[in-house]
């Protein structure tokens, strides 16, 4: 149980996928400009992330070596296609907001990353406990850009529609820089930076 | 031999396996979701020209264009178009109540930069366009009657052009229209 519970905890903060191992990236730019958006994309992700996870993980000694990565990319590209349709059934509004990004899960490295790192090689309690890890440690981070760059870009936090805070002079005059993709360059680096100075990596 | 061709055949008949599993689980989803997308997307529709026209009874959709009835009249035409904004298409629901008046516009889907050019979606700047006469929907700037936004003049002159450009387009295929129903009542 220690060892499910090491797996799981390690994504959150040891190996983040975003700010340790730098993967996923390309969302966590584009999309963190809103917490609807990073609460919908890292859903996205969370799904897809465990139902690949546990596919390959079930599937790893009868998958023949030559093909696993087009074995892996199969399973992942029909997980996000039905995400895609789900979302589309059932949140119109956040398809909508996440636009292209959420058939880009294809492509997240964390994903494909994940399947051929780890769940290629450990049995399937051992892949939900790394997937779940991954997923929130995703969901933490683009929780964290998406705070910042919409505090700093829009002076007000809304989720939902619903207005939680409103800064005092921010909201008048933003810093509209935080919400264009150079704010997204400048917090997460950051931001990793940060993590590199607390000493997150020593164990890598 | 034998075992060199298992070898080839093997990961073969495998990655077919696995895609043709694939393909059925993805179109027992696609059947699946199909209707409730569809639906979706009338729902959609069907509450955009219901915020523009409140008195709507029934719709009807011909043409591109979307004539608004309250019981048995026309109250007017809706129709979507899009313009290119700052960071990508903008699809507007563009009502008119007749060949000169707007009636109101919606922002249905953009890509604008939060706090500068989406603020296109806010309620100040969409009911700005309600009521004018087609020749006065240009920027003030521009000589027209609606405020742009500060800082996303790309974004507010986007929406102000792909409004009046597509209302002068379509208003051609209106007074046709009205024809062909009345000779169809005969």
């Amino acid at each position: 149980m220690s060892r499910l519970r090491k797996e799981f905890l390690k994504g959150i903060i040891i190996s983040n996928p975003v700010f340790v191992l730098a993967l996923g990236l390309c969302p966590a730019l584009a999309i963190s400009i809103s917490i609807d958006n990073a609460l919908g994309m890292s859903m996205g992700v969370a799904i897809v992330l465990l139902g690949s996870n546990i596919m390959v993980a079930t599937l790893r000694k009868i998958v023949p070596n030559a093909v696993r990565i087009p074995v892996f990319i199969v399973i992942i590209a029909s997980f996000v296609t039905i995400i895609d349709l789900l979302f589309q059934a059932y949140f119109p509004p956040l398809h909508q907001s996440l636009g292209i990004y959420l058939p880009l899960i294809v492509v997240n490295c964390i994903v494909l990353g994940r399947a051929e790192a780890f769940a290629s090689k450990n049995p399937i309690f051992d892949s939900i406990a790394d997937a779940l890890g991954i997923a929130i440690g995703f969901m933490l981070a683009l929780l964290l850009v998406s705070f910042i760059r919409q505090m700093l870009g829009t002076g007000m936090l809304t989720v939902f529609g619903k207005e939680l805070l409103r800064l005092p002079g921010l909201a008048s005059h933003p810093m509209a820089l935080f919400v264009l993709p150079p704010g997204a360059f400048l917090v997460i680096a950051l931001l990793l930076a940060l993590f590199r100075r607390m000493g997150v990596l020593k164990n890598e | 031999m034998k075992s060199a061709l298992s070898n080839y055949a093997r990961p073969i008949l495998f990655l077919t396996l696995v895609v043709f599993i694939a393909v059925s689980v993805l179109s027992l989803t696609y059947q699946a979701t199909k209707d409730t997308i569809e639906e979706q997307q009338d729902a959609k529709i069907k509450s955009t020209l219901q915020e523009l026209f409140p008195a709507l009874d029934t719709y009807e959709y011909q043409d591109s264009l979307y004539t608004i009835y309250s019981q048995d009249d026309t109250i007017g035409y809706a129709f979507l178009t899009s313009g290119k904004g700052y960071g990508g298409n903008i699809d507007i629901m563009v009502g008119i109540e007749n060949e000169t008046t707007l009636k109101g516009i919606l922002i249905i889907s953009q890509q604008e930069t939060p706090g500068l050019g989406n603020r296109i979606t806010e309620d100040w700047f969409t009911s700005s366009f309600a009521g004018l006469s087609l020749s006065d929907v240009f920027l003030k700037k521009d000589g027209g009657a609606i405020d742009g936004i500060t800082g996303a003049t790309i974004s507010s002159r986007a929406v102000v052009d792909a409004v009046r450009e597509a209302a002068m387009e379509k208003i051609k295929a209106i007074p046709e229209r009205t024809q062909a129903k009345a000779g169809d009542l005969e």
